[in-house]
């Protein structure tokens, strides 16, 4: 495990990511000003064998809280809810032929979508990152009894 | 992906644990369709009215390997937003008044049935 990275029951929270822990949303910004969005390991581990990615186009306006896509598995379908503002530039079509990819990869080859943020700092800032990220992600898998997260074989855990 | 954004989806749901078989798939659409962003109600009439008796959804396990139940999907239903509601004359046929119901379940009459189907985009039925 990386010095940016904490695993708690069994599961992987990388410091250097957004999180809206409540929507087991991440946020990774990169260097030309989109977002990459995806699910994290909690998620993907609560979800099951992922089957199918149905994401929004892209150009598609979304607010904040917003489903930017539908995750299913088979005994799970749900939102992967915005944790931004802004519009959908390119969508990860990896994943959305292949959903096993979030569950192998959720911080890495599995981001979901990209997205050109409209209130980006403001957003931002009310998300939490590194240490209060990986705090809020305890209390939630101890408030919630969450399982251990589950991982396929081959699972990267990494940014 | 057809944007049904905002769309109203009414799901019928008439069949109860006597088919378990038939219990888990409507309330999965269910959940499809509020992570879609629409509006979703499932209505429980004739046996389906029987799901939602207090302890009986957890009597349901299609995959004994898995550790979800009947109670499990209709506690997921829920927990997407989507409304419950139950035919009161079903209830009085299954015998069941309101403290026989899982918490969440809103009893309506027979005849809201109409309204809800003119007023949804669209209506799901099994």
């Amino acid at each position: 495990m990386s010095e940016t990275t904490e695993e708690m029951r069994g599961c992987v929270i990388p410091k250097d990511l957004y999180y809206r822990v409540e929507d087991h949303t991440w946020v990774r910004v990169k260097e030309d000003g989109t977002l990459l969005v995806g699910m994290t390991d909690v998620a993907q581990s609560m979800a099951g064998p992922i089957l199918h990615v149905k994401a929004r186009s892209a150009g598609t306006q979304r607010d904040r809280g917003k489903p930017l896509a539908t995750v299913e598995s088979a005994k799970w379908v749900g939102p992967v809810k915005s944790p931004v503002s802004g519009e959908i530039v390119e969508v990860n079509g990896k994943v959305t032929q292949d959903g096993g990819i979030v569950n192998k990869s959720p911080y890495g080859q599995g981001w979901i979508v990209r997205m050109k943020p409209v209130n980006q700092q403001a957003e931002l800032a009310e998300m939490l990152t590194g240490e209060a990220a990986v705090e809020a992600y305890r209390q939630k898998i101890e408030k919630e009894q969450l399982k251990t997260c589950v991982h396929v074989e081959g699972f990267d855990g990494e940014t | 992906m057809i944007d049904g954004e905002g769309k109203k989806i009414l799901v019928i749901q008439t069949h109860g644990v006597d088919t378990p078989r038939r219990t888990y798939s409507p309330l999965f659409y269910a959940m499809a369709a509020a992570a879609m962003g629409m509006e979703v109600m499932v209505w429980f009439t004739m046996d389906g009215t029987n799901q939602l008796k207090k302890g009986a959804a957890e009597k349901v396990k299609l995959d004994p390997t898995s550790d979800v139940t009947l109670k499990t999907m209709l506690e997921q239903t829920m927990e997407s937003d989507i409304k419950l509601r139950v035919c009161q004359q079903s209830m009085a046929l299954w015998n069941m008044k309101q403290e026989d119901l899982i918490p969440g379940v809103e009893i309506l009459g027979a005849t809201s049935i109409i309204d809800l189907a003119l007023g949804a985009d669209h209506v799901m039925y099994y």
